[in-house]
């Protein structure tokens, strides 16, 4: 026994017991599962048969997938509101945080106030936000005076209509995640260099100036931090779709994660849903490689200066 | 050119005036921003306190007009006692206490595993470069992976593969899903990334020098982390659990997917609500959104100062 403990505490042994333990549980939960919805994705197969009787199918499903266009614009649809919302919460984050970092006394109570939504869970964002929206909400009250003399209803159902429900999404998506950006951004401001400013200043440059050729350069990394983990949230957009929309009118909502689980769990069609997530994974791990790939490069930025 | 041909005083004064133009400026836009998001909030809590009669009425009241608990009495199922209300009091899904019981197990024992394994690793990351040098970023994949891709891959491994190795090895069908190991341990594979690197910045801060004296001095391995390692890192550690269980208590997807109808985590229940055969019930719905925001918003404020260490892996420094 004495014995067997000093072999795990050898130099050797002791780092790779973590190690170990990690990389098996990672295995056991995800590599194996994972290899399983790729043979699963062969197979032709739905959850209300047994599961015996399904029968090999080759790429069918693969094949099914990429012909379904509703895939494509689901997936479409995910690209657009994430780059719209991720558009507008970099400026407005940015924004923030510069006028933010510029205040004094305020500066602790609004930081405050402004990370708020980010704890708020997406879940209850989402309801928040359909509530406003409802018919006989604050949103339409808001809007009445303006509607009213021209003979307008103002009880305007926001969620039914197509375009201005995936506006509905993507508001509630840019009240939520721009206090992370503003987060990253002001942890930035803060971390720019006094002196640097104060030299500029001494020898005459505008605060335009200042701003476009000293502070912005300093605060790349950020933008790119920001970028990184807001677009990388930003496509597994789910939560509010189904507080806001379930995915309607039509299907004017549907991320490509709401359209899956639509697929799997209310069609039970198991083994295309699989093949759409290995499709998905593939489509994906191109952007998870280059987001490692920045944040590797940053982080060896960061250390050596 | 104007400003050449002004005396000192009139300059300075017209750069104090200018100053004050630009505070006012900005105390505008910041306090907009304020208005805009304590609204949805402000909203939700007037909501949790309106009767019945006053949830969706036209124009909307900003405030209840009679300020009731009749929500916070149903989802706490005071008001099951009293038979002359409602049928909606009486269905049972209105009950939170499961809910809570289920989230605060899960969350609680789910950031606990995913600590435990996580600072251990991060340790061996930090000391002794195990699995080389690009490990802690390959672990993040895991992290990136769209959780909807590991939610089917998870629901074929415990719906179907489980059941059937273990009918075939033990001779009895054991399902993972919808039980509280199943989710536990997804919660926990799916937290560990964010725990390897927050744990990895507080780690790598304690000076490897302190470890070695000790060492020298003849103590064990395992007395060199009690003694020296963990106190030192205990704060981040307790830090990191609470983000983590931030993380957990704000799931919903995965919670959706691999549990029904048994175990409940608030943020399936409040969806549950949503579906609800007799409409939407918004007022419960706000009671419950309330009680699942506070908790969360009061250890987010407490960990508010090292939040932005999680959210940028590290490669921001302040």
């Amino acid at each position: 026994m004495q014995c067997f403990a000093r072999w795990l505490a050898s130099e050797r042994i002791f780092p790779k017991i973590p190690f170990v333990l990690v990389e098996s549980l990672f295995i056991v939960t995800i590599l194996i599962p994972f290899i399983l919805t790729i043979y699963i994705s062969f197979l032709k197969w739905r959850a209300n048969r047994p599961f015996e009787t399904a029968q090999f199918s080759g790429f069918e499903n693969y094949e099914a997938v990429l012909t379904s266009d509703q895939f494509w614009l689901a997936l479409g649809r995910t690209f657009y509101f994430a780059g719209v919302a991720v558009t507008i919460e970099l400026v407005v984050g940015f924004v923030l945080a510069m006028l933010v970092s510029e205040c004094t006394r305020s500066k602790k109570l609004y930081t405050t106030i402004f990370l708020v939504p980010m704890m708020i869970v997406p879940i209850v964002v989402g309801y928040n936000f359909s509530m406003i929206y409802i018919d006989s909400g604050p949103l339409n009250q808001l809007l009445a005076p303006f509607l009213e003399p021209f003979g307008i209803d103002p009880r305007i159902r926001w969620l039914s209509h197509p375009v201005a429900a995936q506006f509905a999404i993507i508001i509630a998506d840019i009240w939520q995640w721009t206090s992370l950006t503003f987060l990253i951004f002001l942890s930035g401001f803060s971390a720019l260099p006094r002196q640097l400013i104060n030299a500029a200043r001494v020898m005459g440059a505008t605060p335009w100036q200042i701003f476009w050729r000293v502070q912005f350069p300093l605060l790349k990394p950020a933008i790119m931090i920001a970028i990184i983990i807001r677009s990388m949230e930003a496509l597994k957009l789910f939560d509010p779709v189904v507080l806001l929309t379930f995915g309607g009118p039509g299907t004017s909502t549907q991320t490509v994660a709401y359209f899956l689980w639509e697929q799997v769990w209310v069609f039970n069609k198991f083994s295309f849903g699989a093949a759409a997530s290995i499709l998905l994974l593939l489509i994906f791990s191109v952007l998870i490689y280059f987001g490692i790939y920045l944040l590797i490069r940053q982080s060896a930025v960061g250390r050596t200066a | 050119m104007t400003a050449a041909t002004l005396n000192p005083e009139q300059a300075r004064a017209r750069r104090i005036r200018r100053e004050r133009v630009r505070r006012i400026v900005r105390h505008a836009i910041l306090l907009s921003w304020t208005a805009i998001i304590v609204f949805p909030i402000f909203w939700m809590i007037s909501t949790s306190f309106k009767d019945t009669g006053e949830w969706v009425t036209w124009p909307p009241r900003w405030l209840p007009h009679a300020p009731t608990l009749h929500n916070y009495a149903q989802i706490f199922a005071f008001s099951s006692m009293d038979p002359s209300l409602s049928r909606q009091a009486a269905e049972q899904a209105f009950s939170i206490w499961k809910g809570l019981g289920d989230a605060v197990l899960v969350c609680t024992i789910a950031a606990l595993l995913a600590l435990l394994l996580g600072t251990f690793l991060a340790y061996a990351i930090s000391r002794f470069n195990v699995g080389g040098k690009y490990f802690r970023y390959t672990t993040l994949t895991i992290r990136m992976i769209p959780p909807i891709v590991v939610a089917i891959s998870i629901l074929i491994y415990y719906a179907v593969l489980i059941p059937y190795a273990t009918s075939a090895l033990f001779g009895t069908r054991i399902s993972l899903f919808d039980t509280y190991v199943g989710l536990i341990l997804i919660y926990t594979v799916t937290t560990l990334p964010f725990v390897i690197w927050m744990m990895l910045t507080f780690i790598d801060e304690v000076p490897y020098t302190l470890e070695h004296a000790a060492r020298l001095m003849g103590a064990g391995r395992i007395t060199v982390i009690r003694r020296v390692v963990l106190p030192l890192v205990a704060s981040g550690m307790v830090v990191t659990f609470l983000f983590v269980f931030i993380l957990n208590w704000a799931e919903f997807l995965l919670a959706l997917t691999l549990t029904h109808p048994e175990v409940t985590t608030l943020t399936v229940l409040l969806n549950k609500f949503q579906s609800a055969s007799e409409g939407r019930l918004y007022g419960p719905q706000a009671a419950i959104g309330t009680m699942i925001t506070i908790p969360v918003v009061v250890l987010g404020i407490m960990i508010q100062k090292h939040l932005v260490k999680g959210f940028s892996f590290g490669t921001i420094r302040r």
